[in-house]
């Protein structure tokens, strides 16, 4: 189990730095999610069962579908 | 030992977001991944090596993982995404307002 | 002030603020949470005291139910601001919508989604879960619908007044638990202890089923709301 937890440490903090980095704000909205499915399955390895239901269903789906209208409505706004 | 320094990680990451760059959106992000961090420490510092903690009918109980910073944590994370939830709104009536969202550029807010 | 001297300062600001970090990690024991704090009482008295098998949701709804409250007046001050901002006088018109198949594929499956949704919330004092987990897949459902059928099918099926009138009704619940605290038990928001049955059953537990009820209809009518009112909504007719 630690050899688990050590790489899924290593993928969190490669997303991380990967979603601060770039400029156009939609690949880093992806990393964000990828950041949040991520430590889904870590709070699942602490033994922490809720706090994982609630971090999957919010942090992997309501956050991101935010994001990604505001992104929408900024940069591709009134084009019809 | 090993959490202490993820935690200073991604701290320092979110901190460097939403400080140095411009762009109103990274501060979002920055400000989230802060608040991650936050989370993560609290549910692995007080880790003890027990059970989920629900009790199961007629079997004996075993050591158990402490219930409160869960509980805490859960009411973190709704937090958190309302708050998100509202900075964007502004900053789209900002969009609407001033025409662009980096924060060197708003006339008014640099004198 | 010239920008090389800017970052330099803020680069020493990042610097200062590690170092503090790290300083303050190096100093702190290991973790006694279990032994001087009340954890130790919750962890042995829970069941007797509440009768729910999950302890979690004993310590959310029962132990601290009041900062659940207050959870819920943070996501209720959320969908108000939002909503002041960013409501339209005009009536919204639809989009087109995602394919035929994708349209198809939900229709099938947007039924069971609902069915899990209304089993995490009822079953919170059982299994993980509970009011503000079940809450949101409630909301995905209103999510799902405005992105493949086109938001003039959300506006039709359930509009904004329903979903307010909903939202209304889950924060009239859980302060009616709590007046009903005080009138029966002798403390706000107190453990309603004759409404129980035997431990393990649905209906155990005494108001924290009502209370995840509640919460759940509240949290899921908010994040709909806040959705809604965020997406881009052409105006043109399209039917």
């Amino acid at each position: 189990m630690a050899v688990l937890e050590i790489i899924l440490i290593v993928f969190l903090i490669f997303s991380a730095v990967m979603a601060v980095r770039f400029d156009e704000e939609l690949i880093s909205i992806i990393f964000l999610s990828i950041f949040s499915l991520i430590l889904t399955s870590l709070y699942l390895l602490h033994k922490a069962a809720d706090v994982a239901l609630a971090e999957a269903v919010i942090g992997a789906g309501l956050n991101t579908a935010i994001f990604m209208s505001a992104i929408s409505q900024i940069r591709h706004g009134d084009s019809d | 030992m090993f959490s202490n320094l993820i935690f200073i990680i991604l701290f320092m990451l979110g901190f460097y977001a939403l400080i140095m760059k411009t762009n109103l959106i990274k501060n979002v992000i920055g400000l989230n991944l802060m608040e991650a961090a936050v989370f993560f420490w609290v549910i692995s510092f007080s880790d003890i090596g027990g059970e989920i903690s629900i009790h199961k009918l007629g079997e004996t109980m075993g050591e158990f993982n402490d219930p409160v910073p869960q509980a805490l944590t859960l009411t973190g994370i709704v937090i958190g995404a309302s708050t998100a939830a509202l900075l964007l709104t502004l900053i789209i009536e900002l969009n609407k307002f001033s025409g662009t969202i980096e924060r060197d550029e708003i006339e008014g807010l640099n004198d | 002030m010239n920008k090389l001297i800017k970052k330099t300062l803020i680069s020493t600001v990042l610097i200062a603020v590690t170092f503090a970090l790290y300083h303050n990690f190096a100093l702190m024991p290991e973790y006694q949470g279990l032994d001087e704090g009340i954890s130790d009482y919750i962890i042995t008295y829970g069941l007797n005291d509440t009768g729910s098998l999950n302890l979690i949701t004993a310590v959310l709804y029962d132990y601290r139910a009041f900062d659940s409250l207050g959870e819920s007046t943070v996501i209720f001050g959320a969908v108000s601001g939002i909503v002041l901002i960013l409501s339209r006088k005009m009536l919204p018109v639809s989009s087109k919508g995602l394919s035929f198949i994708v349209k198809r594929t939900l229709g099938i499956m947007t039924p069971f989604i609902a069915l899990f949704g209304f089993y995490v919330i009822s079953h919170g004092h059982l299994s993980p879960g509970g009011g503000f987990q079940g809450g949101v897949i409630l909301a995905a459902i209103s999510i799902i619908f405005s992105i493949v059928y086109g938001s003039a099918f959300d506006y039709r099926r359930y509009s904004p007044q329903t979903k307010t009138v909903l939202e209304t009704v889950g924060a009239m619940t859980f302060l009616g638990f709590g007046l009903a605290g005080i009138v029966m038990e002798g403390a706000f928001l107190n453990n309603l202890g004759f409404l129980t049955a035997e431990k393990g059953t649905l209906i155990s537990a005494g108001s924290i089923p009502y209370i995840n009820i509640g919460v759940g209809f509240k949290v899921g009518a908010g994040l709909a709301i806040i959705f809604y009112s965020m997406i881009q909504k052409t105006f043109e007719e399209d039917f």
